[in-house]
């Protein structure tokens, strides 16, 4: 019987890696493997010319990190970085929630608002920022003529791009405007969870929507705020494609985040040495973040 | 007096016109812009540079769309080129979660638990630290500039999340089915063939579009890795071709927005009850 179980047991496991070997193999050649090769890479003179005559990259002293700490862009695009992924993350939990909160309740047409409001999620992120290039477009575009009749005439030429004070607000818009719905969808899916009659029963007993609220509904949903805000926060961190196409990291690098950053030093300048160094920065940065994300948040009980 | 009653009717009121204007202001926010565009795609070239600008058309036209269709051929390379590498992309990544998930959720050993990490650590790393290596990797092995290099990295970065997601939708399945299949003398294999997995189809689904929309959503990866205009795909065609020079047709930009969305829409409408179930299903379960 104990010989039964044992033999058992190990065709379990042989069959378990059978199954899942095709997918740890794709992810360690193609996501573990660079990953490690291009942390190796950025403490070396690696360059376009190593790639294409095969040559072998050099160590190199720490030239990569040096010069990009000492060129003061690494500490400017670590701060552009964090300034976009908290003001995002934070104005689409508020306005996630607000919209949710609103659909949750009896009003009517709820059920068209809720799968009208998904359309600028699946609108391509490319797309998206052609989208709002045209809106913000300097001369003709919507947001001069509102701005021109909001300020009554007195700013009649607001270019947000062009700016190197409103620039990052103009891409954190096509942020918001991009993961709202998912945010809110999520969030209305936590709101599901939330009992009806406790909430009534708080009501009756006296408390207020705003404290039954924070009292109630929030801590019912604090694991499904928490996986959402996490999810849109690691996405905010990787944005590159609307930097990239609104404002291409300027003006005067008001908008060069890490991966705007390393994607000019890797894929503009050919210096991939410089590009890894950056990543690698920004590895670090992530692990240390999801890190204390995780201690101020501590995973609620599921089960 | 009914002052009371007064006020919690003036309250209900004020909650009213307070959720209706938050209801009107983020939907506009929302959904204003698409308005615009499509208006735009539908307007002349002349009209959409008048400013002030117009609401609506003064007088419609097709003529960005016929632009589109007609003198620019390479658009719909792009767009080929996008549809081979997404649905070739979604194909292999359902393909491979489903066995994945399966084994994650039915397998109870306790090494799924250290899978998991691993899946769930390696996708949380800047994708241009890959590509910086990729590029090099792949060009070593002739991979560069072809659609399965492409197509196997962005399968790659899909993995993770498509993998624990589809076992999430494994875990949901009552282990009681799968026991009275055992018990009728059925074997493993054919149990997960025949019970476990029809079950999960649904789930399938969820993981099958969402795939297939944020491989048809990709910059990075198809900007880095290719470079031969033949095989371009959307993203990256749209913004080297016509963002640069040609940003001054509006029209033409504007349908090309239109046109490059529309299949998404309509993909996402198609199955939006399996979408949302599935997105939901795996953010509420974490």
């Amino acid at each position: 019987m104990d010989r039964k179980l044992t033999k058992r047991g190990i065709t379990e496991r042989l069959f378990w890696c059978v199954l899942i070997a095709p997918s740890v193999l794709i992810v360690t050649l193609f996501i573990v493997v660079p990953i490690i090769d291009s942390i190796i890479k950025s403490f070396t003179d690696y360059k376009l010319a190593n790639i294409v005559r095969n040559t072998a990259p050099e160590w190199n002293q720490f030239a990569n990190y040096i010069k990009l700490f000492d060129s003061g862009i690494l500490t400017d695009s670590v701060w552009v970085t964090f300034t976009f992924v908290l003001v995002t993350t934070t104005l689409s939990l508020v306005i996630g929630m607000s919209l949710a909160l609103v659909l949750n309740s009896e009003i009517k047409g709820a059920r068209v608002f809720r799968s009208l409001m998904m359309t600028p999620w699946v609108v391509p992120t490319v797309i998206s920022a052609l989208v709002w290039i045209w809106i913000y477009q300097p001369q003709y575009g919507l947001l001069r003529y509102l701005v021109n009749i909001v300020t009554f005439g007195r700013v009649s030429d607001f270019a947000i791009l062009n700016s190197s004070k409103t620039a990052l607000i103009g891409v954190i818009t096509v942020a918001l405007w991009k993961q709202i719905p998912l945010m809110t969808l999520l969030l209305l899916a936590g709101l599901g969870n939330v009992p009806t009659d406790v909430l009534e029963a708080a009501q009756l007993d006296g408390a207020n929507g705003v404290t039954g609220f924070f009292k109630i509904t929030v801590p019912y949903m604090s694991s499904v705020i928490k996986t959402s805000v996490s999810m849109i926060m690691i996405d905010n961190f990787k944005q590159f494609p609307l930097f990239w196409q609104m404002t291409s990291g300027g003006p005067n690098g008001s908008t060069t985040t890490l991966a705007v950053l390393s994607y000019k030093e890797a894929f503009i300048g050919h210096n991939f040495g410089s590009g890894a160094a950056v990543t690698t920065i920004w590895m670090l940065i992530m692990i240390l973040f999801v890190f204390c994300y995780n201690k101020l948040f501590p995973k609620a009980d599921l089960d | 007096m009914g002052g009371r009653v007064m006020n919690t009717r003036t309250r209900k009121l004020l909650l009213n016109i307070l959720k209706w204007a938050v209801l009107i202001v983020v939907m506009l926010f929302l959904l204003f812009p698409i308005y615009w565009v499509v208006l735009t795609s539908f307007k002349t070239n002349m009209e959409s540079y008048l400013y002030p600008p117009t609401f609506l058309p003064q007088a419609p036209t097709l003529d960005g769309f016929i632009n589109l269709f007609t003198n620019y051929p390479e658009f719909f390379v792009y767009y080929k080129n996008n549809i081979i590498v997404s649905a070739a992309a979604t194909v292999l990544v359902c393909f491979i979660a489903i066995f994945s998930g399966y084994a994650l959720s039915r397998i109870k050993i306790n090494w799924s638990k250290y899978a998991i990490a691993f899946l769930l650590f390696s996708q949380m790393f800047p994708v241009v630290s890959r590509l910086i290596s990729l590029y090099g990797l792949l060009r070593g092995v002739g991979l560069l500039n072809t659609m399965t290099g492409l197509v196997l990295a962005i399968t790659a970065g899909q993995l993770p999340f498509s993998i624990t997601l589809m076992a999430s939708f494994f875990d949901a399945v009552p282990m009681d089915l799968e026991e009275a299949a055992y018990i009728d003398g059925s074997s493993r294999v054919s149990t997960m063939f025949k019970v476990v997995i029809p079950l999960v189809v649904p789930g399938l689904l969820a993981v099958g579009i969402y795939s297939f929309l944020q491989t048809w959503d990709d910059y990075l990866y198809a900007s880095t890795l290719i470079q031969n205009d033949a095989l371009r795909t959307l993203s990256t065609g749209v913004t080297l071709r016509y963002l640069g020079e040609l940003s001054y047709d509006w029209s033409l930009v504007n349908s090309i927005s239109v046109v490059g969305t529309l299949p998404m829409v309509f993909v996402f409408f198609f199955f939006q009850k399996y979408m949302i179930k599935g997105l939901t299903a795996g953010a509420v379960k974490g």
